[in-house]
């Protein structure tokens, strides 16, 4: 008895020194960044963790030139609409390949996959041409429309598994009660894949959010991201180290707010459409 | 059946009508490709014979652009053409702007380069030749001097377009903002307590980073250069001193170029450099890019640095580095019995689109971003430095700026004659550079068991990469 206590406490100490040690691992570069946000630029090569701490490089890149400020805003509007353009169309889509057969319906299924498969580099040429010659180059609704590239087979494929999930019986027996198709699928199927829907949308939101090539080479002039912005600060007479620290931090809010507002239905959300029973 | 063939028809009509609609939209009606320059060329020059244009410029993050950004409001209200532009580090700043070009969609109309890429830009037609311009008085500024410029340095931007000839003859392809000179810079506070002597000749720099090993702790080193494996370790303090020791990349033989860095010149170069690195050079070389090599020299890390005038002259304002007011500046070493001073030309210059629909704006934003008043303010109040014109450098106003940086006035003067491109042009610069620095990690790794040895491959490597080329 007493050995197996004793067992069972080695056996969580050790599992706790692994973590203790895997988060040091893992959060340290986030202390660094942090510590270095606060460094000027003649302390960063030659101090480590003592140092004078100094808010010029926050006072830089959040109040002098609204510039970032503005990148930021951009990349809410961008990343955000694409998100909300991949639910409108990615939902109905996801429903359709999940309940209706049609022809050649795994064909295109896959062809939207496959949308992830190029890389962008590849692709950019063409789309940058296209893009010109249609008057979408450098605009809001430009960058919104590319970035389904990333966000919509993500969303499709993650919710065509719910829908799967999802027995036609609970539908038929909802019609039966009188529902029509519109209710049925706000009142009954919406609330049911939830889990799904929010962790592949955020999971979708946070690709579009950190995309560099797409807005690097398809806007520049009136719009800028925040992805590109931060590299601003690497100057051709130098890298503001410090500034950078915090135009990342700055960048990196928006996605871990929203990953701690829905953290209940991350795991859930994103492990349950992949077994089926 | 019936019904789903109409649809069809019905589709496909509707598709074919879209696609020549759209078609129609996108081709230009010929005539309309005609400039806005040449509708405009009028009589007289008049700085706002474009007005009411917008222009589009891309720039490098660069202090030479930064100082632009700030004259755009003022370039504005003087001649009434619009700017727009966009700000990209250089990290990847040469794919965007390949892109764009690419499309020749004429957007942007202007764009920042360096000499290398018009090497690959002004054959493949997408940048303009100046001298039309420049050639007409009606689009001239009376008090526009383009003879005002370096010779060697506005010389880097003509080329004839024929590979393997030297760059000076041919079109003007660019203007240029400023230009980097290689020479040695080094720390006056660690070369005073150590009581050291500034070397002027190779040998001597050798001695000196053997007297200035861990000159202030573990971690410290004598001489920051670049290393990575990419063609920016080849150009700045290697190439100077590899033409300083007598030796050329290529010639030409029986119409194609032939690489000549296994020449006894070229061997006994590389093994010297080799001998720095491992002598004085930063424990990670082999990574070292220009931000490392000058961070390290602003932060006391390195006591020299061989590289670019201005990597050095960047940490040097107060309150920008560690050792900032203690650096210095000399002309490159030379070999042992040289005398005459031969340095690697990089020029920072702006180019203009081939397929611009607003040429005369265009050229009337960079006559007047090149001219000697802007370039004279932009080292005085913009934070720029190497002027390209001797009348801006020789004003007192300037030299009182640049004399507060010691020896750097005398180090200018003492490179310039002999700063132009070291280089043969040709279209695989980039890639026939960038297989020379790894063969230099490789030799430096110990690889080769010689450094003639690893010169005979990368010449075997760099005539196949070069192949293709007709050289006359």
């Amino acid at each position: 008895m007493m050995k197996n206590r004793l067992m069972d406490l080695l056996k969580n100490v050790s599992a706790y020194t692994v973590i203790c040690l895997y988060s040091i691992f893992a959060i340290f570069p986030l202390i660094w960044l942090v510590i270095i946000s606060f460094k000027s630029d003649t302390q960063m090569y030659n101090t480590t963790f003592i140092f004078t701490p100094t808010l010029d490089n926050y006072k830089i890149v959040l109040f002098e030139g609204a510039d970032y400020i503005q990148a930021f805003i951009n990349n809410i509007i961008v990343s955000g609409g694409a998100v909300l353009l991949s639910l409108l169309v990615g939902v109905p889509a996801a429903y359709a390949f999940a309940r209706y057969n049609f022809a050649k319906k795994e064909d295109l299924a896959f062809t939207i996959l496959s949308f992830k498969f190029a890389p962008e580099i590849l692709v950019i040429l063409p789309l940058f041409m296209i893009y010109q010659k249609i008057g979408l180059y450098d605009t809001y609704f430009g960058l919104i429309w590319v970035y389904q590239l990333i966000t919509l087979p993500l969303l499709i494929w993650v919710l065509r598994g719910y829908f799967e999930e999802i027995s036609v019986e609970v539908e038929q027996a909802a019609n039966l009660d009188g529902y029509p198709w519109y209710s049925v699928f706000w009142k009954i199927l919406v609330p049911l894949i939830k889990p799904g829907l929010v962790a592949s949308s955020l999971l979708a939101f946070i690709f579009a959010w950190n995309s560099f090539t797409f807005p690097l080479l398809l806007s520049g002039f009136q719009i800028e991201t925040v992805t590109v912005a931060a590299l601003r600060y690497i100057g051709s007479d130098t890298v503001h180290y410090g500034q950078m620290a915090v135009a990342a931090a700055v960048a990196a809010l928006p996605e871990v707010v929203l990953a701690l507002i829905i953290q209940k239905h991350l795991v859930r959300g994103l492990s349950f459409g992949a077994v089926k029973g | 059946m019936k019904k789903s063939k109409s649809i069809k028809i019905f589709v496909s009509v509707l598709v074919i009508l879209v696609l020549s609609m759209n078609m129609m939209a996108c081709s230009t009606p010929a005539g309309e490709t005609d400039t806005e320059g040449d509708a405009a060329a009028v009589e007289g020059f008049s700085w706002d014979m474009a007005s009411g244009s917008t222009i589009k410029v891309m720039f490098n993050q660069h202090p030479y652009a930064e100082a632009i950004i700030k004259k755009i409001p003022e370039f504005t209200e003087e001649t009434g053409i619009e700017v727009e532009y966009s700000l990209t580090p250089e990290e990847n700043y040469f794919d965007k702007l390949t892109i764009a070009l690419n499309s020749r969609s004429g957007d942007p109309d202007l764009f920042m380069t360096g000499a290398y890429q018009i090497w690959e830009y002004a054959p493949a037609g997408y940048t303009a030749d100046l001298d039309q311009f420049l050639n007409d008085p009606n689009m001239v500024d009376p008090s526009y001097d383009v003879d005002d410029f370096y010779e060697g340095i506005i010389g880097g931007l003509r080329w004839d377009l024929k590979a393997g000839h030297k760059i000076g003859t041919g079109p003007l392809w660019a203007l240029p903002l400023g230009f980097e000179s290689n020479v040695l810079a080094y720390n006056k506070r660690v070369f005073d307590e150590m009581d050291l002597e500034v070397p002027t000749t190779m040998q001597e720099l050798l001695a000196v980073c053997e007297e200035l090993k861990e000159f202030g702790g573990p971690g410290t080193y004598p001489l920051a250069i670049r290393g990575a494996r990419n063609w920016g370790t080849i150009h700045p303090g290697y190439m100077t001193t590899y033409s300083n020791y007598g030796a050329v990349d290529f010639t030409i033989e029986d119409g194609k170029l032939i690489s000549q860095v296994n020449s006894p010149e070229a061997v006994e170069m590389t093994e010297m450099w080799v001998d720095l690195i491992e002598v004085g050079g930063a424990p990670s070389w082999s990574s070292y890019t220009w931000y490392q090599a000058g961070a390290d020299f602003g932060a006391g890390k390195a006591a020299m640095l061989f590289d670019a005038t201005c990597n050095g002259y960047f940490q040097n304002p107060e309150g920008a580095s560690e050792e900032a007011g203690n650096l210095a500046w000399v002309a490159p070493p030379l070999p042992e019995g040289k005398t005459e001073i031969n340095s690697n030309l990089w020029t920072w210059s702006m180019a203009m689109n081939e397929a611009s629909k607003n040429k005369t704006a265009a050229w009337l934003f960079l006559q007047y971003f090149t001219s000697a008043d802007y370039q004279k303010w932009s080292i005085t109040e913009g934070n720029c430095v190497d002027p390209p014109r001797k009348s801006v450098f020789e004003s007192q106003e300037v030299q009182d700026v640049l004399a507060t940086n010691t020896g750097y006035i005398e180090a200018f003067n003492a490179t310039v004659p002999g700063t132009t491109i070291q280089f043969t042009p040709q279209p695989h610069f980039f890639q026939t550079t960038t297989e020379w620095a790894a063969t230099l990690q490789d030799i430096v790794a110990g690889n080769y068991d010689s450094v003639q040895e690893g010169m005979d491959q990368l010449k075997k490597t760099m005539d196949e990469i070069v192949a293709d080329v007709e050289a006359e």
